[in-house]
């Protein structure tokens, strides 16, 4: 109970301050597509070297919180998501925006975002000596059969078509390649010097969400119809929380997918919303309607992906083992005080540790506060024409993919693959399976061949990548997963079939 | 074989294309060095080259169940548009500078897909102050507060 | 014919040289970029954003520095971009990490060799050290080479990547112990190589001494052995390798520092050379660095472009049978 003692420390003037700063900052920036939470955080870094170690970390923290929530904003009005993170959030989300229910889903998604956030923060209060061993017990062997998960998940996120589901991930992974090697140094696929540096994460995710929107509202023409209005209807908040209340199983999903996979240092936040929308379709009765704006998706990615912000500092904080890019730039702002995370930060800086943590928990609730008053405003919006939606989104996502690294390049490779999207698309193709073996591409590999690598140095292939428990474990959940696709798959098929005859 | 129908042309051509592009990748992946980095390549693309031609043979035979492929129509309605977006993305940001191209591309689409009459002078006003508004509200996010490098300008 | 017009075009380059080194008494005129090779947050980011933090200030360059990351494939993406696209006109600066990218030029299929680029100055020195588990058995480098002669290639240890500092020292290891060891590469830089070492997937590891420095602090490793000529204020107890008798040398060590690209204006280079080690000598930036655990080493030009020059001879040499 020793972080009641340190709550007092977040509302002295100038803390509060910096986490209302940071809180709004980070929403702003949460919203602007290309600028991913790691980004942000590493903007304010400068600002933290003026301010004591407990301040910055505040500013920090809150930064991170809201940018990750905040990402929800441009993924639901733009179908834009700002970081890996909220791409399972852009799938019902935004087509709860096109059919006005815009705000709605911006109210459910702060909402869970601080339910889950808040929960992970617990666990980071109460758990972090259990949970430091557990974030350990991820090899490689077991991560690559973690990833190998997830691209089955590929396949089963898109049930119209198991096929071009997994071809869209095969893709993905494909693409993920591209540049050079990390471990060799070895130029693979290099057709344009664009590619020299691989493909951007971020360019590609606003490549290949906004481009193929742009181009479908180009292809209604000029005509002037009413429907394709993004209409923003105002949405009580009680209403929300009374959806919420709702959806506990969705909820429940996603808290617990976000703080489980929060925890395992390299895979981290990016694919926690995209997993638990995911399990949550498969636990759902009413599965058919995920993806056409069904509140539940939006519940289990938003509460996922804020749900893995408190546990993805837990091997940062107790082991000095920065688990995301976002942990390492928060040790930057721990280092620059003289204080190493690890038995030092809780031993002899207490006050800095749990001030920090504390403002982490006050700070959902101030994001979800902000949030919701965006929500509201949103629906003061009230129509966008497609005219404008569509080049203000091209604009958008020119500047936001170029801003990533100052590289034209990246822009070249936003464009080209969001074109080539668009075609996809329409042929039955879809982008979030692409996006996931992008994402996950390179984390199988590299755990790929450092497993093999130590399992020919030590036991073998075999013993290393198919023994233990936890290795077994995934490998059960990889198959049961494959053959639920194919479940699927003949299921539709005899759907298809019997339309046929009665044709 | 005449009976084969614009979609189902289409999908053929589509799935085509990405098998093609499996089996180059295939290719690449089994001939190029150092094989060590290529090792999972080759493991990727041969279950890539797999299910394309799988989906290529399902569009051959007329099985293909989803994308509904695209209208003449939808073409036309979207090729200016596409045009101007490609030469802005790929030229104009360059040649011209980032928000100078911006505010030429957004304004030509703007009264491209803007159904509001061209006739009226009072349209016409209303898309150079939404231009004007979106470029400043571009240079405010990225050039103000988030100290963002463009290329240099070329009027300025 | 040729060589009349190269002669011509030469004199006429020479001439607006000199012309536009007149023109640069008011450099800089505008904030300065400088490109880091990897990601926000890694150590190379965290010190290049400290010893840069007074750049804005009257007695340095009276211009803030702007940093940009351009990360992937060990550094060899943003080097790659800077040897090639950078405009050489003093605005833009980079930092160097040796022996990573002279490693990699001599390795091969990059567009860059140490031709490619100009030295400012170097900041930091931070050498590479033997870690192990805190619980493991073995508590000196002997216990190490023992395991590993006892077992030929079966000591696993891990290291960020090859061809980078790590993979220098570990080939000096071996070539000195003439032992074989299995010298197993992470993808994520210093931090994840340490976590393979807490974590006890490898059974030892070579990092960076800043980080292994807090890792010891933390209580989760032993450090064996340091990778240098001599020992380090940081760590005044662990023996430096060629105390334990194995001839291993300073080529390891991770030097960083500011360069800018070939065809920069002379003049500029001058002024930079001369501003920019005072700069790294801010008490501030000092007591920054010191409070991070980053070993700070400042050298002038010449100092450094001896050092590059001494570097690509002796990694030349190491990296020949690969």
């Amino acid at each position: 109970m020793e972080f009641l003692f340190y709550f007092g420390d977040v509302f002295t003037p100038i803390n509060f301050g910096l986490l209302l700063i940071g809180t709004i900052g980070g929403l702003i920036l949460g919203a602007t597509p290309g600028l991913s939470p790691t980004m942000a955080v590493a903007l304010l870094i400068p600002f933290t070297f003026q301010l004591e170690a407990a301040q910055g970390l505040i500013l920090l923290g809150a930064a991170y919180t809201s940018t990750v929530a905040g990402g929800a904003v441009s993924a639901i009005l733009l179908k834009i998501p700002g970081a890996p993170a909220n791409i399972a959030t852009t799938l019902d989300g935004h087509t709860m925006a096109q059919k006005g229910e815009g705000a709605k889903a911006l109210q459910i998604s702060f909402l869970a975002s601080a339910v889950g956030g808040v929960f992970g923060v617990l666990l980071l209060i109460f758990l972090t000596p259990v949970l430091a061993q557990w974030a350990l017990a991820f090899g490689p062997s077991h991560l690559f059969w973690l990833a190998i998960l997830g691209v089955t998940v590929i396949g089963s996120l898109d049930s119209k078509s198991v096929v071009k589901g997994l071809l869209s991930g095969c893709i993905g992974l494909w693409l993920a390649t591209i540049g050079f090697d990390d471990i060799m140094g070895a130029q693979r696929f290099i057709f344009h010097p664009a590619l020299g540096g691989g493909i951007n994460i971020i360019a590609a995710l606003i490549g290949l969400f906004a481009i193929p929107q742009v181009i479908t509202m180009f292809a209604k023409g000029r005509a002037r119809n009413d429907a394709e209005v993004l209409e923003v209807q105002k949405h009580p908040i009680s209403g929300a929380i009374a959806e919420l209340g709702r959806n506990k199983r969705a909820m429940g999903i996603g808290t617990l997918t976000g703080s489980i996979i929060g925890l395992i240092p390299g895979v981290g936040g990016q694919i926690a919303g995209l997993v638990a929308y995911d399990q949550s379709k498969k636990f759902s009765p009413d599965r058919d309607k995920f993806g056409t704006g069904h509140p539940e998706g939006v519940i289990a990615a938003e509460s996922a992906n804020n749900a893995m912000v408190g546990p993805s500092l837990v091997p940062l904080l107790t082991l000095s083992i920065p688990g995301s890019p976002t942990a390492a730039v928060l040790l930057g702002g721990l280092l620059i005080h003289g204080i190493f995370p690890g038995t030092d930060l809780f031993d002899n800086h207490p006050d800095v540790a749990w001030t920090f943590i504390n403002s982490m928990l006050i700070g959902q609730v101030l994001m979800c506060i902000f949030g919701l008053y965006v929500a509201g405003m949103a629906a003061r919006v009230a129509q966008v024409p497609q005219s404008i939606m569509a080049a203000v989104v091209l604009g958008l996502a020119v500047f936001g993919s170029y801003s990533v690294q100052s590289s034209m390049g990246d822009v070249y490779v936003m464009a080209s693959l969001g074109v080539m999207m668009y075609f996809l698309e329409r042929f039955g193709f879809s982008a979030a399976p692409l996006v996931l073996g992008l994402i996950l591409g390179p984390i199988a590999e590299a755990n790929f061949i450092q497993g093999s690598m130590i399992a020919n140095a030590t036991d073998g292939m075999a013993p290393y990548f198919l023994g233990g428990g936890l290795n077994i474990f995934l490998i059960v959940v990889v198959v049961a997963s494959v053959a639920y696709s194919g479940y699927m798959e003949l299921r539709t098929r005899r759907y298809i079939s019997k339309e046929e005859i009665m044709a | 074989m005449s009976d084969i129908s614009v979609p189902r042309l289409q999908h053929i051509i589509a799935s085509g294309a990405v098998a093609a592009v499996g089996a180059w990748v295939t290719y690449v992946s089994y001939t190029q060095q150092p094989a060590e980095a290529f090792l999972f390549p080759r493991l990727i693309s041969t279950v890539f080259v797999v299910l394309a031609l799988w989906t290529f043979a399902k569009a051959c035979l007329g099985w293909t169940k989803v994308g509904s492929g695209l209208s003449g129509r939808q073409f036309a309605n979207m090729l200016p548009g596409l045009a101007v977006a490609l030469i802005y993305i790929f030229w104009a940001t360059k040649g011209l500078g980032f928000y100078t191209a911006t505010a030429i591309a957004f304004f030509i689409l703007l009264s491209l897909y803007d159904p509001a009459s061209h006739r009226e002078l009072r349209s016409w006003v209303k898309r150079v102050i939404i231009t004007a508004i979106f470029l400043a509200v571009m240079y405010g996010l990225f050039a103000l507060l988030l100290k963002v490098y463009t290329p240099r300008e070329i009027f300025f | 014919m040729r060589n009349v017009i190269a002669g011509a075009a030469m004199a006429l380059l020479s001439l607006t040289g000199a012309a536009m080194a007149d023109g640069h008494a008011n450099y800089p005129e505008r904030p300065i970029m400088m490109m880091v090779s990897y990601g926000a947050g890694g150590a190379t980011d965290f010190q290049a954003r400290i010893v840069t933090m007074t750049a804005g200030n009257e007695d340095a360059l009276g211009m803030p520095i702007a940093i940009l990351n351009k990360p992937g494939a060990g550094g060899r993406v943003g080097w790659n971009w800077f040897a090639t696209q950078a405009e050489a006109d003093g605005y833009t600066l980079a930092a160097y990490n040796i022996p990573h990218f002279i490693a990699q030029s001599i390795k091969g299929g990059v567009e860059y060799s140490a031709d490619s680029f100009e030295p400012i100055a170097n900041w930091g020195a931070d050498p590479a050290v033997f870690v192990v588990a805190a619980d493991s058995e073995m508590n000196s480098m002997d216990d190490v080479v023992t395991f590993a002669k006892d077992n030929p290639g079966k000591l696993t240890f891990s290291g960020a990547g090859l061809f980078v500092g790590h993979h220098i020292a570990a080939l000096q290891l071996e070539k000195a112990a003439g032992v074989k060891m299995a010298y197993i590469p992470t993808k994520g830089g210093g931090a994840a190589a340490m976590k393979a070492v807490i974590a006890g997937e490898v059974m030892g590891g070579v990092n960076n001494l800043s980080d292994a420095f807090r890792a010891q602090e933390a209580g989760n490793v032993k450090i064996l052995g340091v990778f240098d000529l001599e020992r380090n204020e940081f760590l005044p107890d662990v023996p430096t390798l060629k105390e334990q008798g194995y001839d291993v040398d300073n080529a390891s060590v991770n030097f960083r520092g500011v360069m800018v690209p070939k065809g920069t204006p002379q003049a500029i280079i001058d002024q930079l050379a001369e501003t920019v080690p005072t700069m790294f000598e801010n008490k501030r930036v000092a007591g920054k660095m010191k409070a991070g655990g980053s070993p700070m080493h400042i050298m002038n030009r010449q100092e450094v472009l001896e050092m590059w020059a001494a570097r690509e001879e002796t990694l030349k040499e190491l990296l020949a049978g690969l």
